[in-house]
């Protein structure tokens, strides 16, 4: 059971209306000091208006939330020295250099000991410390929000979406400084509608449709909890093996690559296909059993993909 | 109110402002050049001179003298057309708005004038003119009184009601010396609108203020640095205003503690309008447009660049209505008639204005993304 003081976000009944719109229906949640928590739901779910009421920028309608120890509707002057916010497209002022937005912001802070040289370096930006802001390329102004975030040395980090509109390359990037964070034990909560991004980052993952939290755990308990089959890739050129799949009863499918995907239920059924095709006379050029990953277990859960705005822009919410 | 947090937000200001050329242009330098075009304009004005086209038909000592006297009058830059031509069909070819012409027998009339006292004796001297010419009936203007000065001397007697004319200025004040308050009234105006709708649409429109809300920096602070950016702006644009006017143009203008004081008010009144216009319009070239609506009327109806005795009846009530009229006149009472009674009851006005319009701004400011989208 976990301690109560170690619980740095506490999260209660936590509801949030705007107008008729519900946005945040009855949510209750916890974060431990020094996970990573993600927060996971596509466009619209509700993780952005969760986590600026946890952050004090809104009011809840209804609910409990305490962030510190401390009722984020009362002691917002206490709280907001104590965490970083990187929020949901950030942006800066374009004709300030790098290091002149740091140093704008760790005075805004009041903060006389801000490392600069040590956050530069942190997210690599040392080549970039007189270009202007407006000149940053995508993944550079997210490594310099992730410096920002960490001008007053906070306790707690919270990161709106940090790398969507990204390039995967970019995303890579920043999620090598995050990872450097997680490493130092900083408490960092985490939204998201990249599976492979809280995969990869989080310690636990809270998934929201809706404006609800639909399921919560480590990555790994919540594929094991709510995913009781394997996944069957088949690589094959043989026009007839989909086909002889199909007949058996089971539920193919063609993925990105043109692989054959199957649901089993059973590893016995693996054997039963591959025997089948055997049989046939036709041929696979490659097979690979797993268990089913996180967007397979939203797909199960909510009915819906998770996936990034067309216009592969900034998703809001 | 935290200094050193406004102290951060204005150095970013002031860089910001340094490093965006177009903005540093419109601020100083664009004033500068509106000074030296209407000063030059105005410094000519003083010593105009209009082309006159004349066609002397009658070639006489006494139609010499007719023209030489015009020419001394020193309003007038003389030029003779042959008397063969036909001065309608030359005054069409050459697009001239005013060709005179003295007639044959101008002598002869004039003589037997002298001779016989006969007042049915006269001549007639036609303008060939273009109705559609502006300066055309200023030039005609300036001719009868020559005419009438020359038949007062030469037939009638020495005239009854006299004219003196006595300045109620100490000094006699150059249009310049009008002109410059309110161009630095409008530059203050200008910067200070424009500086407030521009840095606001580009907090709310960048999402910068979503990150501004998770700091310790508050809107009162935000709204103190903006306008202690704004002061600053004046005073260097303000300077280098005065600094051109009286080297280039050698003006008679008082410096005293009022400027400062309208400059302030100034700023508090159109930093307030900024605040309000962006509260209702997000966009920022929709923000730009409803600056510009408010701008234009201003300078063009406060009497920045004329007079709004010029101006018919209701739209003189209308300027009276416009906070920028009080700066104009205000700065005027101060610099150029050394009115402090006048500058007072302006400043008050234009202040009990600020106050309302910068509360009214303060409350319209929002200190955080609106809504989530």
């Amino acid at each position: 059971m976990t301690n109560r003081a170690e619980q740095v976000i506490e999260v209660e009944k936590l509801t949030k209306r705007y107008g008729d719109l519900l946005a945040v229906n009855d949510i209750s949640f916890n974060v431990r000091k020094g996970e990573v928590f993600a927060l996971l739901g596509p466009n619209g779910a509700g993780k952005t208006t969760t986590v600026e009421i946890i952050e004090t920028i809104r009011t809840p309608t209804s609910g409990k939330v305490s962030l510190l120890g401390m009722d984020v509707t009362k002691k917002k002057h206490d709280i907001v020295p104590r965490i970083g916010v990187l929020p949901q497209g950030f942006s800066s002022f374009d004709r300030i250099t790098v290091r002149e937005t740091i140093q704008y912001y760790s005075r805004l802070f009041c903060r006389r000991d801000t490392d600069i040289d040590g956050l530069i370096e942190l997210v690599d930006l040392k080549d970039k410390t007189k270009e202007q802001y407006k000149n940053l390329s995508g993944g550079l102004k997210q490594r310099l929000g992730i410096a920002i975030v960490l001008v007053n040395d906070p306790e707690v980090v919270f990161l709106d979406e940090p790398t969507t509109g990204l390039d995967p390359r970019a995303r890579r990037e920043v999620w090598e400084v995050l990872l450097g964070l997680k490493k130092k034990g900083t408490t960092v909560f985490l939204t998201t509608h990249y599976m492979e991004e809280a995969e990869f980052l989080a310690d636990t993952v809270a998934i929201i449709s809706t404006g609800k939290i639909i399921a919560m755990g480590s990555p790994g308990k919540l594929t094991e909890s709510n995913a009781n089959y394997m996944v069957l890739t088949l690589q094959s050129v043989d026009e007839k093996v989909f086909g002889i799949v199909l007949k058996m009863g089971f539920e193919p499918v063609h993925d990105d690559h043109k692989d054959i995907k199957v649901r089993v239920e059973h590893t016995d059924d693996v054997q039963k296909i591959l025997n089948a095709i055997k049989d046939a006379g036709a041929s696979c050029l490659s097979l690979d059993v797993r268990k089913p990953n996180l967007e397979e277990v939203f797909l199960k859960l909510t009915g819906e993909a998770l996936c990034e705005d067309p216009a592969g822009g900034r998703g809001a919410e | 109110m935290n200094l050193r947090v406004v102290g951060a937000n204005l150095v970013v200001s002031i860089k910001s402002f340094y490093r965006e050329k177009t903005a540093m242009f419109f601020t100083i330098a664009f004033p500068i050049l509106l000074i030296f075009v209407f000063g030059t304009i105005f410094m000519g004005q003083e010593n105009v001179s209009f082309d006159l086209y004349v066609q002397d038909l009658d070639h006489t000592d006494f139609s010499a003298l007719l023209v030489k006297t015009l020419r001394l009058n020193g309003k007038f830059k003389i030029t003779k057309v042959e008397p063969a031509i036909n001065a309608t069909q030359y005054a069409k070819d050459n697009k001239l708005n005013l060709v005179l012409i003295i007639p044959e027998g101008y002598e002869r009339s004039l003589n037997q004038r002298i001779d016989t006292d006969d007042p049915d004796t006269s001549v007639t001297i036609t303008y060939i003119y273009d109705p559609s010419s502006t300066s055309v009936s200023t030039k005609m203007q300036i001719l009868n009184s020559v005419f009438a000065r020359i038949n007062q001397q030469v037939f009638g007697k020495p005239p009854f009601i006299r004219t003196a004319e006595i300045s109620i200025l100490n000094k006699k004040y150059r249009f310049i010396e009008f002109f410059i308050p309110g161009v630095i009234a409008m530059a203050v105006m200008t910067a200070s609108l424009f500086g407030t709708v521009n840095l606001n649409t580009e907090l709310l429109q960048k999402g910068i203020i979503r990150k501004l809300a998770t700091t310790p920096i508050t809107r009162t602070d935000w709204i103190l640095s903006n306008i202690a950016y704004q002061f600053i702006l004046a005073v260097v644009s303000t300077i280098a205003m005065l600094l051109v006017s009286y080297a280039v143009f050698n003006v008679s203008l008082r410096i005293n503690a009022w400027l400062p004081v309208f400059i302030v008010l100034d700023i508090f009144v159109f930093v307030g309008i900024g605040m309000i216009l962006t509260r209702f319009v997000k966009e920022a070239q929709s923000a730009s447009a409803a600056a510009n609506a408010i701008m234009f009327p201003m300078m063009f109806l406060s009497g920045s660049f004329f007079p709004i005795e010029m101006m018919p009846g209701f739209l003189q009530t209308l300027a009276r209505m416009l906070p920028l009229y009080y700066v104009n006149e205000g700065l005027r009472a101060s610099m150029v008639f050394v009115d402090n009674m006048t500058a007072l009851r302006y400043s008050a006005i234009i202040g009990i204005f600020a106050t309302v319009v910068f509360i009214l701004g303060i409350m319209a400011t929002e200190w955080r993304s609106p809504h989530p989208r």
